[in-house]
Protein backbone atom coordinates (compact mmCIF):
# COMPACT_ATOMS: atom_id res chain seq x y z
CA UNK A 1 0.00 0.00 0.00
CA UNK A 2 1.49 3.73 -1.08
CA UNK A 3 -0.53 5.58 0.65
CA UNK A 4 -1.43 4.33 4.24
CA UNK A 5 -4.13 7.10 5.05
CA UNK A 6 -6.09 5.56 2.10
CA UNK A 7 -5.83 2.03 3.04
CA UNK A 8 -6.68 2.66 6.75
CA UNK A 9 -9.74 4.48 6.26
CA UNK A 10 -10.52 1.36 3.08
CA UNK A 11 -10.22 -0.51 6.18
CA UNK A 12 -12.33 1.36 8.63
CA UNK A 13 -14.96 1.58 5.38
CA UNK A 14 -15.03 -2.39 5.26
CA UNK A 15 -14.86 -2.69 9.35
CA UNK A 16 -17.96 -0.71 9.35
CA UNK A 17 -19.89 -2.09 6.81
CA UNK A 18 -18.68 -6.06 7.77
CA UNK A 19 -18.63 -6.15 11.73
CA UNK A 20 -22.97 -5.92 11.97
CA UNK A 21 -23.16 -8.60 9.61
CA UNK A 22 -20.70 -10.51 11.33
CA UNK A 23 -23.25 -10.09 14.16
CA UNK A 24 -26.33 -10.94 12.32
CA UNK A 25 -24.25 -13.79 10.92
CA UNK A 26 -23.23 -15.22 14.38
CA UNK A 27 -26.59 -14.63 16.34
CA UNK A 28 -28.10 -16.45 13.53
CA UNK A 29 -26.89 -20.29 14.99
CA UNK A 30 -27.45 -19.65 18.72
CA UNK A 31 -29.41 -22.37 20.48
CA UNK A 32 -31.23 -19.70 22.73
CA UNK A 33 -34.60 -17.92 21.63
CA UNK A 34 -33.54 -14.36 21.45
CA UNK A 35 -31.30 -12.05 19.06
CA UNK A 36 -28.45 -11.63 21.39
CA UNK A 37 -24.82 -11.21 21.03
CA UNK A 38 -22.52 -13.44 21.93
CA UNK A 39 -24.54 -16.34 20.67
CA UNK A 40 -26.17 -18.83 23.24
CA UNK A 41 -24.28 -21.83 21.84
CA UNK A 42 -24.93 -23.06 18.66
CA UNK A 43 -27.64 -24.31 16.56
CA UNK A 44 -28.91 -24.66 12.85
CA UNK A 45 -33.02 -24.58 14.75
CA UNK A 46 -33.72 -21.08 13.68
CA UNK A 47 -32.41 -22.02 10.13
CA UNK A 48 -34.81 -24.62 10.42
CA UNK A 49 -38.07 -22.56 12.02
CA UNK A 50 -37.49 -19.99 9.22
CA UNK A 51 -37.61 -22.89 6.67
CA UNK A 52 -40.93 -24.22 8.59
CA UNK A 53 -42.72 -19.93 8.77
CA UNK A 54 -45.17 -20.06 6.11
CA UNK A 55 -45.09 -16.40 5.33
CA UNK A 56 -41.46 -16.29 5.18
CA UNK A 57 -41.84 -19.11 2.51
CA UNK A 58 -44.64 -17.48 0.94
CA UNK A 59 -42.70 -14.28 0.71
CA UNK A 60 -39.47 -15.79 -0.51
CA UNK A 61 -41.51 -17.14 -3.82
CA UNK A 62 -42.97 -14.07 -4.44
CA UNK A 63 -39.75 -12.01 -3.93
CA UNK A 64 -37.80 -14.71 -6.45
CA UNK A 65 -40.99 -14.67 -9.07
CA UNK A 66 -40.95 -10.55 -9.23
CA UNK A 67 -37.04 -10.07 -9.12
CA UNK A 68 -36.96 -12.56 -12.09
CA UNK A 69 -39.75 -11.32 -13.97
CA UNK A 70 -38.58 -7.64 -13.52
CA UNK A 71 -35.04 -8.64 -14.79
CA UNK A 72 -36.43 -10.01 -17.88
CA UNK A 73 -38.59 -7.01 -18.26
CA UNK A 74 -35.71 -4.70 -17.84
CA UNK A 75 -33.44 -6.57 -19.86
CA UNK A 76 -36.30 -6.92 -22.74
CA UNK A 77 -36.62 -3.45 -22.80
CA UNK A 78 -33.25 -2.02 -21.61
CA UNK A 79 -31.47 -4.02 -24.20
CA UNK A 80 -32.79 -2.86 -27.48
CA UNK A 81 -33.27 0.62 -25.81
CA UNK A 82 -29.46 0.48 -25.35
CA UNK A 83 -28.25 -0.93 -29.04
CA UNK A 84 -30.54 2.03 -30.56
CA UNK A 85 -29.21 4.09 -28.40
CA UNK A 86 -25.44 3.34 -29.46
CA UNK A 87 -26.19 2.00 -32.84
CA UNK A 88 -29.53 3.51 -34.25
CA UNK A 89 -29.88 6.97 -35.36
CA UNK A 90 -32.29 8.58 -33.20
CA UNK A 91 -32.66 12.29 -32.14
CA UNK A 92 -31.81 13.37 -28.74
CA UNK A 93 -29.64 9.92 -27.63
CA UNK A 94 -28.42 11.89 -24.38
CA UNK A 95 -31.65 12.64 -23.00
CA UNK A 96 -32.99 8.91 -24.39
CA UNK A 97 -29.97 7.48 -21.81
CA UNK A 98 -30.58 10.12 -18.97
CA UNK A 99 -34.44 8.66 -19.29
CA UNK A 100 -33.53 5.36 -18.78
CA UNK A 101 -30.54 5.96 -16.21
CA UNK A 102 -32.90 8.72 -14.30
CA UNK A 103 -34.05 5.76 -11.64
CA UNK A 104 -30.27 6.05 -10.21
CA UNK A 105 -31.00 9.51 -9.10
CA UNK A 106 -34.57 9.78 -8.31
CA UNK A 107 -35.31 8.41 -4.57
CA UNK A 108 -37.34 5.44 -4.61
CA UNK A 109 -39.87 7.13 -2.35
CA UNK A 110 -40.64 9.05 -4.11
CA UNK A 111 -41.07 6.77 -7.08
CA UNK A 112 -42.88 4.21 -4.85
CA UNK A 113 -45.30 7.20 -3.86
CA UNK A 114 -46.19 7.97 -7.75
CA UNK A 115 -46.18 4.54 -8.93
CA UNK A 116 -48.94 3.96 -5.84
CA UNK A 117 -50.93 7.18 -6.45
CA UNK A 118 -51.30 6.28 -10.30
CA UNK A 119 -51.25 2.84 -10.59
CA UNK A 120 -53.29 1.61 -7.35
CA UNK A 121 -55.52 4.36 -6.57
CA UNK A 122 -55.66 5.77 -9.67
CA UNK A 123 -55.93 2.94 -12.20
CA UNK A 124 -56.95 0.45 -9.76
CA UNK A 125 -54.48 -2.12 -10.79
CA UNK A 126 -53.12 -4.97 -8.26
CA UNK A 127 -49.95 -4.13 -6.19
CA UNK A 128 -47.95 -6.98 -8.16
CA UNK A 129 -48.24 -5.09 -11.07
CA UNK A 130 -47.37 -1.84 -9.49
CA UNK A 131 -44.48 -3.35 -7.94
CA UNK A 132 -43.31 -5.26 -11.41
CA UNK A 133 -43.00 -1.56 -13.10
CA UNK A 134 -41.35 -0.14 -10.11
CA UNK A 135 -39.15 -3.04 -10.13
CA UNK A 136 -38.39 -3.00 -13.85
CA UNK A 137 -37.66 0.68 -13.74
CA UNK A 138 -35.32 0.43 -11.40
CA UNK A 139 -33.48 -2.86 -12.87
CA UNK A 140 -33.59 -0.75 -16.41
CA UNK A 141 -30.28 1.35 -15.41
CA UNK A 142 -28.04 -1.70 -14.64
CA UNK A 143 -29.51 -3.20 -18.16
CA UNK A 144 -28.90 0.20 -20.04
CA UNK A 145 -25.49 0.55 -18.13
CA UNK A 146 -23.86 -2.46 -18.73
CA UNK A 147 -24.93 -3.91 -22.34
CA UNK A 148 -23.50 -0.15 -23.24
CA UNK A 149 -20.38 -1.32 -21.42
CA UNK A 150 -19.81 -3.95 -23.74
CA UNK A 151 -21.01 -2.50 -26.41
CA UNK A 152 -18.52 -0.11 -26.03
CA UNK A 153 -15.68 -2.43 -25.86
CA UNK A 154 -16.86 -4.59 -28.78
CA UNK A 155 -15.01 -3.68 -32.21
CA UNK A 156 -17.45 -2.21 -34.27
CA UNK A 157 -15.37 -3.89 -37.08
CA UNK A 158 -16.76 -7.22 -35.40
CA UNK A 159 -20.37 -6.23 -37.37
CA UNK A 160 -18.82 -5.50 -40.41
CA UNK A 161 -16.52 -8.70 -40.95
CA UNK A 162 -19.86 -10.90 -40.51
CA UNK A 163 -21.91 -8.70 -43.27
CA UNK A 164 -18.38 -8.55 -45.47
CA UNK A 165 -18.49 -12.26 -45.26
CA UNK A 166 -22.10 -12.94 -46.36
CA UNK A 167 -24.54 -12.07 -43.21
CA UNK A 168 -27.33 -9.87 -43.49
CA UNK A 169 -27.56 -7.13 -41.06
CA UNK A 170 -29.59 -9.48 -38.13
CA UNK A 171 -27.70 -12.42 -38.88
CA UNK A 172 -24.84 -10.33 -38.07
CA UNK A 173 -26.39 -8.77 -34.97
CA UNK A 174 -27.41 -12.46 -33.66
CA UNK A 175 -24.15 -14.67 -34.97
CA UNK A 176 -21.93 -11.81 -33.55
CA UNK A 177 -22.40 -8.50 -31.84
CA UNK A 178 -25.64 -10.52 -29.58
CA UNK A 179 -22.90 -13.81 -28.04
CA UNK A 180 -20.28 -10.81 -27.66
CA UNK A 181 -22.82 -8.98 -25.03
CA UNK A 182 -24.28 -11.83 -23.55
CA UNK A 183 -22.02 -11.89 -20.70
CA UNK A 184 -22.74 -8.65 -19.79
CA UNK A 185 -26.20 -9.23 -20.34
CA UNK A 186 -26.30 -12.43 -18.75
CA UNK A 187 -24.73 -10.12 -15.16
CA UNK A 188 -26.60 -7.36 -15.48
CA UNK A 189 -29.49 -10.01 -15.20
CA UNK A 190 -28.12 -11.55 -11.86
CA UNK A 191 -27.60 -8.12 -10.63
CA UNK A 192 -30.93 -7.00 -11.24
CA UNK A 193 -32.42 -9.88 -9.61
CA UNK A 194 -30.05 -9.81 -6.49
CA UNK A 195 -31.29 -5.61 -6.27
CA UNK A 196 -34.59 -6.27 -6.68
CA UNK A 197 -34.89 -9.14 -4.37
CA UNK A 198 -33.34 -6.74 -2.04
CA UNK A 199 -35.33 -3.87 -2.75
CA UNK A 200 -37.20 -2.20 0.71
CA UNK A 201 -38.47 1.57 -0.09
CA UNK A 202 -40.68 0.58 -3.39
CA UNK A 203 -41.85 -3.05 -2.03
CA UNK A 204 -42.93 -0.75 1.15
CA UNK A 205 -44.87 1.65 -0.45
CA UNK A 206 -46.71 -0.76 -2.84
CA UNK A 207 -47.09 -3.43 -0.66
CA UNK A 208 -50.88 -5.27 -0.49
CA UNK A 209 -52.22 -8.25 1.40
CA UNK A 210 -52.06 -10.79 -1.74
CA UNK A 211 -48.60 -9.87 -2.49
CA UNK A 212 -45.96 -9.28 -0.08
CA UNK A 213 -41.73 -9.20 -0.70
CA UNK A 214 -39.96 -10.86 1.78
CA UNK A 215 -37.76 -8.13 3.13
CA UNK A 216 -40.98 -6.68 3.63
CA UNK A 217 -42.06 -9.26 5.69
CA UNK A 218 -39.20 -9.54 7.52
CA UNK A 219 -39.91 -6.22 8.10
CA UNK A 220 -43.45 -6.81 9.81
CA UNK A 221 -41.99 -9.72 11.61
CA UNK A 222 -39.52 -7.53 13.53
CA UNK A 223 -41.78 -5.34 14.58
CA UNK A 224 -43.85 -8.01 16.13
CA UNK A 225 -41.55 -10.31 17.44
CA UNK A 226 -37.71 -10.62 18.36
CA UNK A 227 -36.46 -13.68 17.89
CA UNK A 228 -33.34 -15.04 15.75
CA UNK A 229 -35.59 -16.36 12.99
CA UNK A 230 -35.50 -13.34 11.42
CA UNK A 231 -31.22 -13.30 11.45
CA UNK A 232 -31.52 -16.96 10.26
CA UNK A 233 -33.09 -16.02 6.89
CA UNK A 234 -30.86 -13.25 6.64
CA UNK A 235 -28.17 -15.48 6.90
CA UNK A 236 -29.78 -17.21 4.39
CA UNK A 237 -30.12 -14.32 2.03
CA UNK A 238 -26.54 -13.37 2.53
CA UNK A 239 -25.36 -16.09 1.31
CA UNK A 240 -27.17 -16.03 -1.68
CA UNK A 241 -26.65 -12.64 -2.76
CA UNK A 242 -22.68 -13.62 -2.50
CA UNK A 243 -22.89 -16.91 -4.49
CA UNK A 244 -25.17 -14.57 -7.45
CA UNK A 245 -22.04 -11.72 -7.16
CA UNK A 246 -19.51 -13.99 -7.52
CA UNK A 247 -21.00 -15.27 -10.17
CA UNK A 248 -21.78 -11.66 -11.59
CA UNK A 249 -17.96 -10.99 -10.92
CA UNK A 250 -16.64 -13.81 -12.67
CA UNK A 251 -18.35 -13.75 -16.13
CA UNK A 252 -17.86 -9.76 -16.62
CA UNK A 253 -16.24 -8.21 -13.99
CA UNK A 254 -18.09 -5.36 -11.21
CA UNK A 255 -15.57 -2.48 -12.58
CA UNK A 256 -17.06 -2.87 -16.19
CA UNK A 257 -20.51 -2.78 -14.64
CA UNK A 258 -19.84 0.35 -12.61
CA UNK A 259 -17.00 1.75 -14.42
CA UNK A 260 -19.83 3.73 -16.33
CA UNK A 261 -21.46 5.27 -13.43
CA UNK A 262 -18.05 6.43 -12.13
CA UNK A 263 -17.02 8.45 -14.88
CA UNK B 1 -9.39 -6.88 -69.85
CA UNK B 2 -12.24 -5.70 -67.13
CA UNK B 3 -10.77 -4.10 -63.98
CA UNK B 4 -11.57 -6.17 -61.07
CA UNK B 5 -13.25 -3.20 -59.70
CA UNK B 6 -13.41 0.42 -61.27
CA UNK B 7 -14.31 3.69 -59.38
CA UNK B 8 -15.66 6.35 -62.02
CA UNK B 9 -15.67 9.91 -60.32
CA UNK B 10 -16.24 8.34 -56.91
CA UNK B 11 -16.79 11.27 -54.15
CA UNK B 12 -16.93 10.56 -50.46
CA UNK B 13 -18.56 13.64 -48.27
CA UNK B 14 -18.64 13.89 -44.27
CA UNK B 15 -20.73 16.78 -43.81
CA UNK B 16 -18.16 19.55 -45.03
CA UNK B 17 -15.21 17.12 -45.36
CA UNK B 18 -14.35 15.90 -48.49
CA UNK B 19 -12.48 12.46 -47.74
CA UNK B 20 -12.24 11.27 -51.72
CA UNK B 21 -12.92 13.79 -54.21
CA UNK B 22 -13.73 12.42 -57.40
CA UNK B 23 -11.25 9.57 -57.54
CA UNK B 24 -11.07 7.46 -60.72
CA UNK B 25 -9.04 3.94 -60.27
CA UNK B 26 -9.08 1.03 -62.28
CA UNK B 27 -7.89 -2.25 -60.27
CA UNK B 28 -6.36 -4.40 -62.40
CA UNK B 29 -7.14 -8.15 -62.01
CA UNK B 30 -4.73 -10.89 -60.35
CA UNK B 31 -2.30 -8.55 -59.06
CA UNK B 32 -1.87 -7.02 -55.93
CA UNK B 33 -2.65 -3.17 -55.74
CA UNK B 34 -2.05 -0.41 -52.85
CA UNK B 35 -3.48 2.75 -52.07
CA UNK B 36 -0.55 4.27 -50.24
CA UNK B 37 -0.83 7.96 -48.23
CA UNK B 38 -0.54 9.63 -45.09
CA UNK B 39 -3.72 9.16 -42.75
CA UNK B 40 -6.24 11.00 -43.87
CA UNK B 41 -5.50 10.80 -47.45
CA UNK B 42 -9.05 9.07 -47.98
CA UNK B 43 -7.21 5.30 -48.56
CA UNK B 44 -9.57 3.73 -45.88
CA UNK B 45 -12.37 5.42 -47.33
CA UNK B 46 -11.82 4.16 -50.48
CA UNK B 47 -11.32 0.94 -49.55
CA UNK B 48 -14.36 1.04 -47.52
CA UNK B 49 -16.45 1.96 -50.30
CA UNK B 50 -15.38 -0.74 -52.42
CA UNK B 51 -16.46 -3.05 -49.80
CA UNK B 52 -19.64 -1.49 -49.26
CA UNK B 53 -19.43 -0.24 -46.02
CA UNK B 54 -20.14 3.49 -46.65
CA UNK B 55 -22.12 4.42 -49.93
CA UNK B 56 -20.54 6.98 -51.85
CA UNK B 57 -21.99 10.26 -51.67
CA UNK B 58 -22.00 10.33 -55.72
CA UNK B 59 -20.18 8.50 -58.34
CA UNK B 60 -20.03 4.84 -60.03
CA UNK B 61 -18.06 1.75 -57.93
CA UNK B 62 -17.91 -1.60 -60.87
CA UNK B 63 -17.40 -4.68 -59.57
CA UNK B 64 -16.09 -7.35 -62.28
CA UNK B 65 -17.73 -4.42 -64.20
CA UNK B 66 -21.41 -4.59 -62.49
CA UNK B 67 -22.33 -1.58 -61.08
CA UNK B 68 -22.08 -2.79 -57.16
CA UNK B 69 -22.46 0.99 -56.04
CA UNK B 70 -25.69 0.35 -53.88
CA UNK B 71 -25.30 -3.49 -52.97
CA UNK B 72 -25.29 -4.19 -49.46
CA UNK B 73 -21.47 -5.44 -48.37
CA UNK B 74 -23.06 -9.31 -48.14
CA UNK B 75 -23.82 -9.47 -51.88
CA UNK B 76 -20.45 -8.24 -53.22
CA UNK B 77 -18.73 -11.29 -51.52
CA UNK B 78 -15.19 -9.47 -50.92
CA UNK B 79 -12.82 -10.70 -48.50
CA UNK B 80 -12.14 -7.76 -45.99
CA UNK B 81 -8.95 -7.87 -43.46
CA UNK B 82 -9.68 -5.26 -40.67
CA UNK B 83 -7.01 -3.34 -39.26
CA UNK B 84 -7.88 -5.29 -35.85
CA UNK B 85 -8.18 -8.31 -37.54
CA UNK B 86 -12.20 -8.03 -35.50
CA UNK B 87 -11.87 -11.79 -35.32
CA UNK B 88 -15.08 -13.23 -33.60
CA UNK B 89 -13.98 -13.93 -29.91
CA UNK B 90 -16.41 -16.74 -29.07
CA UNK B 91 -15.54 -18.89 -32.46
CA UNK B 92 -12.49 -21.36 -33.01
CA UNK B 93 -10.37 -20.01 -35.40
CA UNK B 94 -11.92 -23.25 -37.78
CA UNK B 95 -15.64 -21.56 -36.79
CA UNK B 96 -14.07 -17.92 -37.62
CA UNK B 97 -12.60 -19.14 -40.93
CA UNK B 98 -15.70 -21.38 -41.66
CA UNK B 99 -18.04 -18.96 -40.89
CA UNK B 100 -18.73 -17.67 -44.81
CA UNK B 101 -19.00 -20.83 -45.86
CA UNK B 102 -21.51 -21.30 -43.49
CA UNK B 103 -23.48 -18.81 -44.53
CA UNK B 104 -23.26 -20.12 -48.06
CA UNK B 105 -24.65 -23.72 -47.09
CA UNK B 106 -21.38 -24.94 -47.89
CA UNK B 107 -22.03 -28.64 -46.49
CA UNK B 108 -20.07 -29.54 -43.36
CA UNK B 109 -18.00 -32.07 -44.61
CA UNK B 110 -16.69 -30.21 -47.63
CA UNK B 111 -16.51 -26.85 -45.11
CA UNK B 112 -14.40 -28.66 -42.89
CA UNK B 113 -12.04 -29.74 -46.04
CA UNK B 114 -12.01 -26.01 -47.01
CA UNK B 115 -11.15 -24.34 -43.57
CA UNK B 116 -8.48 -26.72 -43.25
CA UNK B 117 -6.73 -26.10 -46.74
CA UNK B 118 -7.22 -22.33 -45.98
CA UNK B 119 -5.71 -22.94 -42.80
CA UNK B 120 -3.03 -24.86 -44.27
CA UNK B 121 -2.27 -22.20 -47.03
CA UNK B 122 -1.67 -19.46 -44.10
CA UNK B 123 0.37 -22.11 -42.10
CA UNK B 124 -1.86 -22.28 -38.69
CA UNK B 125 -3.77 -25.36 -39.40
CA UNK B 126 -2.41 -26.71 -36.00
CA UNK B 127 -4.12 -23.87 -34.51
CA UNK B 128 -7.84 -24.71 -35.56
CA UNK B 129 -9.47 -25.40 -31.65
CA UNK B 130 -7.91 -22.52 -30.48
CA UNK B 131 -9.96 -19.44 -29.81
CA UNK B 132 -8.64 -16.14 -31.21
CA UNK B 133 -7.37 -14.84 -27.82
CA UNK B 134 -4.92 -17.35 -27.49
CA UNK B 135 -3.28 -16.40 -30.76
CA UNK B 136 -0.38 -14.24 -31.36
CA UNK B 137 -1.03 -11.28 -32.64
CA UNK B 138 0.78 -12.70 -36.06
CA UNK B 139 -1.59 -15.50 -35.84
CA UNK B 140 -4.47 -13.55 -35.81
CA UNK B 141 -3.60 -11.76 -38.48
CA UNK B 142 -3.22 -15.10 -40.93
CA UNK B 143 -6.51 -16.13 -38.89
CA UNK B 144 -8.02 -13.12 -40.83
CA UNK B 145 -6.11 -13.85 -43.86
CA UNK B 146 -7.56 -17.17 -43.95
CA UNK B 147 -11.45 -16.15 -43.21
CA UNK B 148 -11.26 -13.83 -46.03
CA UNK B 149 -9.62 -15.90 -48.12
CA UNK B 150 -12.06 -19.33 -47.42
CA UNK B 151 -15.32 -18.00 -49.21
CA UNK B 152 -13.26 -17.53 -52.75
CA UNK B 153 -13.99 -13.77 -52.99
CA UNK B 154 -13.61 -11.69 -56.20
CA UNK B 155 -11.36 -9.32 -54.19
CA UNK B 156 -9.19 -9.73 -51.00
CA UNK B 157 -9.13 -5.92 -49.31
CA UNK B 158 -6.80 -5.56 -46.48
CA UNK B 159 -6.64 -2.41 -44.53
CA UNK B 160 -3.53 -2.13 -43.26
CA UNK B 161 -3.26 -5.38 -42.01
CA UNK B 162 0.78 -4.95 -40.47
CA UNK B 163 0.48 -2.01 -38.96
CA UNK B 164 -0.75 -4.07 -35.26
CA UNK B 165 2.11 -6.28 -35.92
CA UNK B 166 6.29 -5.62 -34.51
CA UNK B 167 8.70 -4.79 -36.86
CA UNK B 168 10.29 -8.25 -37.68
CA UNK B 169 6.74 -9.89 -38.16
CA UNK B 170 5.84 -6.86 -40.66
CA UNK B 171 8.81 -7.65 -42.77
CA UNK B 172 7.93 -11.56 -42.53
CA UNK B 173 4.36 -11.03 -43.53
CA UNK B 174 4.97 -9.10 -46.56
CA UNK B 175 6.58 -11.84 -48.73
CA UNK B 176 3.75 -13.99 -46.86
CA UNK B 177 0.78 -11.64 -48.29
CA UNK B 178 2.90 -11.50 -51.66
CA UNK B 179 3.26 -15.60 -51.27
CA UNK B 180 -0.59 -15.91 -50.65
CA UNK B 181 -1.67 -13.89 -53.39
CA UNK B 182 0.39 -15.61 -56.07
CA UNK B 183 -0.78 -18.76 -54.97
CA UNK B 184 -4.64 -17.98 -54.85
CA UNK B 185 -4.19 -15.50 -58.02
CA UNK B 186 -6.53 -12.78 -56.29
CA UNK B 187 -6.91 -9.47 -56.92
CA UNK B 188 -5.52 -7.71 -53.93
CA UNK B 189 -6.37 -4.23 -52.80
CA UNK B 190 -4.17 -3.00 -49.39
CA UNK B 191 -4.54 -0.31 -47.52
CA UNK B 192 -1.28 1.37 -46.23
CA UNK B 193 0.40 4.41 -45.44
CA UNK B 194 4.40 2.47 -45.54
CA UNK B 195 5.92 3.28 -48.26
CA UNK B 196 8.40 0.36 -48.08
CA UNK B 197 5.35 -1.66 -47.79
CA UNK B 198 3.79 -0.32 -50.89
CA UNK B 199 7.21 -0.74 -52.88
CA UNK B 200 7.96 -3.72 -51.67
CA UNK B 201 4.35 -5.31 -52.34
CA UNK B 202 2.59 -4.11 -55.37
CA UNK B 203 2.13 -4.99 -58.65
CA UNK B 204 0.66 -1.42 -58.96
CA UNK B 205 0.71 1.55 -56.52
CA UNK B 206 -2.12 4.02 -56.16
CA UNK B 207 -0.42 7.65 -54.06
CA UNK B 208 -3.31 9.26 -52.00
CA UNK B 209 -3.51 12.74 -51.13
CA UNK B 210 -6.51 15.00 -49.53
CA UNK B 211 -9.22 12.77 -51.06
CA UNK B 212 -7.21 12.23 -54.59
CA UNK B 213 -4.96 10.31 -56.55
CA UNK B 214 -1.71 11.96 -56.90
CA UNK B 215 0.42 9.16 -58.73
CA UNK B 216 -0.31 5.72 -60.02
CA UNK B 217 1.91 2.75 -61.69
CA UNK B 218 4.05 0.06 -60.85
CA UNK B 219 6.65 0.84 -58.16
CA UNK B 220 9.59 0.36 -60.68
CA UNK B 221 8.02 3.49 -62.69
CA UNK B 222 6.61 5.29 -59.48
CA UNK B 223 9.74 5.27 -57.02
CA UNK B 224 12.28 7.11 -59.79
CA UNK B 225 9.67 9.95 -61.19
CA UNK B 226 7.66 10.91 -58.05
CA UNK B 227 4.95 13.23 -59.70
CA UNK B 228 5.00 16.18 -57.67
CA UNK B 229 6.57 17.26 -54.49
CA UNK B 230 3.79 15.40 -52.35
CA UNK B 231 4.75 12.07 -53.55
CA UNK B 232 8.57 12.69 -53.67
CA UNK B 233 8.74 13.72 -49.80
CA UNK B 234 6.42 10.95 -48.92
CA UNK B 235 8.54 8.68 -50.99
CA UNK B 236 11.79 9.49 -49.03
CA UNK B 237 13.36 12.49 -51.87
CA UNK B 238 14.40 14.93 -49.16
CA UNK B 239 16.38 17.67 -51.13
CA UNK B 240 14.72 20.20 -53.05
CA UNK B 241 16.37 22.74 -55.29
CA UNK B 242 15.55 25.26 -58.28
CA UNK B 243 17.07 24.65 -61.42
CA UNK B 244 18.23 28.10 -63.69
CA UNK B 245 15.12 28.31 -65.39
CA UNK B 246 12.88 28.12 -62.23
CA UNK B 247 11.92 24.15 -62.57
CA UNK B 248 11.99 22.68 -59.18
CA UNK B 249 13.80 19.50 -59.28
CA UNK B 250 14.45 16.68 -56.57
CA UNK B 251 17.15 14.14 -55.79
CA UNK B 252 17.81 11.47 -53.25
CA UNK B 253 20.39 11.89 -50.79
CA UNK B 254 21.92 8.57 -51.71
CA UNK B 255 22.08 10.26 -55.37
CA UNK B 256 23.90 13.44 -54.32
CA UNK B 257 28.00 13.14 -54.93
CA UNK B 258 30.64 14.67 -53.03
CA UNK B 259 33.63 15.96 -54.92
CA UNK B 260 36.71 18.02 -54.81
CA UNK B 261 36.34 20.51 -57.43
CA UNK B 262 33.47 21.67 -60.35
CA UNK B 263 31.83 20.66 -62.18
CA UNK B 264 29.45 20.59 -59.72
CA UNK B 265 27.48 23.14 -57.08
CA UNK B 266 29.29 24.56 -54.57
CA UNK B 267 28.52 23.96 -51.18
CA UNK B 268 29.49 24.10 -47.33
CA UNK B 269 29.34 21.64 -44.97
CA UNK B 270 27.11 22.02 -41.98
CA UNK B 271 26.99 19.21 -40.55
CA UNK B 272 28.39 15.21 -40.46
CA UNK B 273 26.33 12.73 -39.06
CA UNK B 274 27.87 8.89 -38.86
CA UNK B 275 25.32 6.08 -39.20
CA UNK B 276 27.28 3.17 -39.22
CA UNK B 277 26.39 1.84 -42.83
CA UNK B 278 26.62 5.10 -44.35
CA UNK B 279 27.19 8.96 -43.51
CA UNK B 280 24.79 11.79 -43.34
CA UNK B 281 26.36 15.12 -44.53
CA UNK B 282 24.10 18.24 -44.27
CA UNK B 283 25.03 20.99 -46.88
CA UNK B 284 24.65 23.93 -47.52
CA UNK B 285 24.25 24.63 -51.43
CA UNK B 286 24.42 27.25 -53.69
CA UNK B 287 21.72 25.90 -56.59
CA UNK B 288 21.99 26.79 -60.24
CA UNK B 289 19.00 29.30 -59.38
CA UNK B 290 21.27 31.23 -56.91
CA UNK B 291 19.59 30.09 -53.93
CA UNK B 292 20.84 28.57 -50.47
CA UNK B 293 19.20 25.70 -49.86
CA UNK B 294 20.18 23.02 -47.13
CA UNK B 295 20.80 19.46 -48.69
CA UNK B 296 21.33 15.99 -47.43
CA UNK B 297 23.74 13.21 -48.89
CA UNK B 298 24.11 9.83 -47.91
CA UNK B 299 27.64 9.09 -49.03
CA UNK B 300 29.21 5.64 -48.46
CA UNK B 301 33.27 5.22 -48.24
CA UNK B 302 35.90 7.91 -48.28
CA UNK B 303 36.26 9.78 -45.75
CA UNK B 304 34.07 12.37 -43.86
CA UNK B 305 34.41 16.09 -44.84
CA UNK B 306 35.22 18.53 -41.93
CA UNK B 307 32.24 20.61 -40.63
CA UNK B 308 32.86 24.10 -42.28
CA UNK B 309 34.99 22.87 -45.32
CA UNK B 310 33.99 23.66 -48.72
CA UNK B 311 33.09 20.96 -51.02
CA UNK B 312 31.59 20.51 -54.25
CA UNK B 313 28.04 18.71 -54.44
CA UNK B 314 27.29 16.86 -58.04
CA UNK B 315 23.96 15.92 -58.81
CA UNK B 316 23.72 13.38 -61.67
CA UNK B 317 21.44 14.49 -64.22
CA UNK B 318 19.46 10.74 -64.42
CA UNK B 319 18.63 10.88 -61.05
CA UNK B 320 17.32 14.29 -60.72
CA UNK B 321 13.71 14.51 -61.31
CA UNK B 322 11.82 17.67 -62.74
CA UNK B 323 8.31 18.42 -60.72
CA UNK B 324 5.89 20.48 -61.95
CA UNK B 325 6.05 24.19 -60.56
Amino acid sequence: MKRPVTAALAVVGYLIMIVPIVFVVATAFTAGSTLRFPPDGFSLRWFGEAFAYEPFVEATISSVQLAVLAAALALLIGVPATLAIHRGRIPGKGLVEGLFLSPLIVPELVVGLALFQQLMVGLDLDNFTALLVGHTALMLPYAVRVTGASLALADPALEEAARGLGASPLRAFVNVTLPVLRPGIFSAGLLSVVTSFNNVPLSLLLQGRDFRTLPVTMLDYVQQSYDPMVAAASTLILAATVVIAVIAERTVGFAKIFGGISR
Amino acid sequence: MTAAAELIGVTQRFGSFTAVDAVDLAVPPGKLTTLLGPSGCGKTTTLRMIAGYSAPTSGTIRIDGIDSTRTPPEKRNLGMVFQSYALFPHMTVADNVGYGLKLRKVPAAERRARVMETLELVGLAHLAGRKPKKLSGGQQQRVALARAIAIRPRLLLLDEPLSNLDARLRVQMRTEIRRIQAETELTVILVTHDQDEALEMSDEMVIMNEGRIVQQGAPQQVFPRPADRFVAEFLGYENFLTAADGTPLTIRPEHLRLAEQAPGLPATVADVAFRGVDLLVSLDVVDPSGATVRLLADVRGGTAPAPGSSVTVVTPDDHLVRLPR
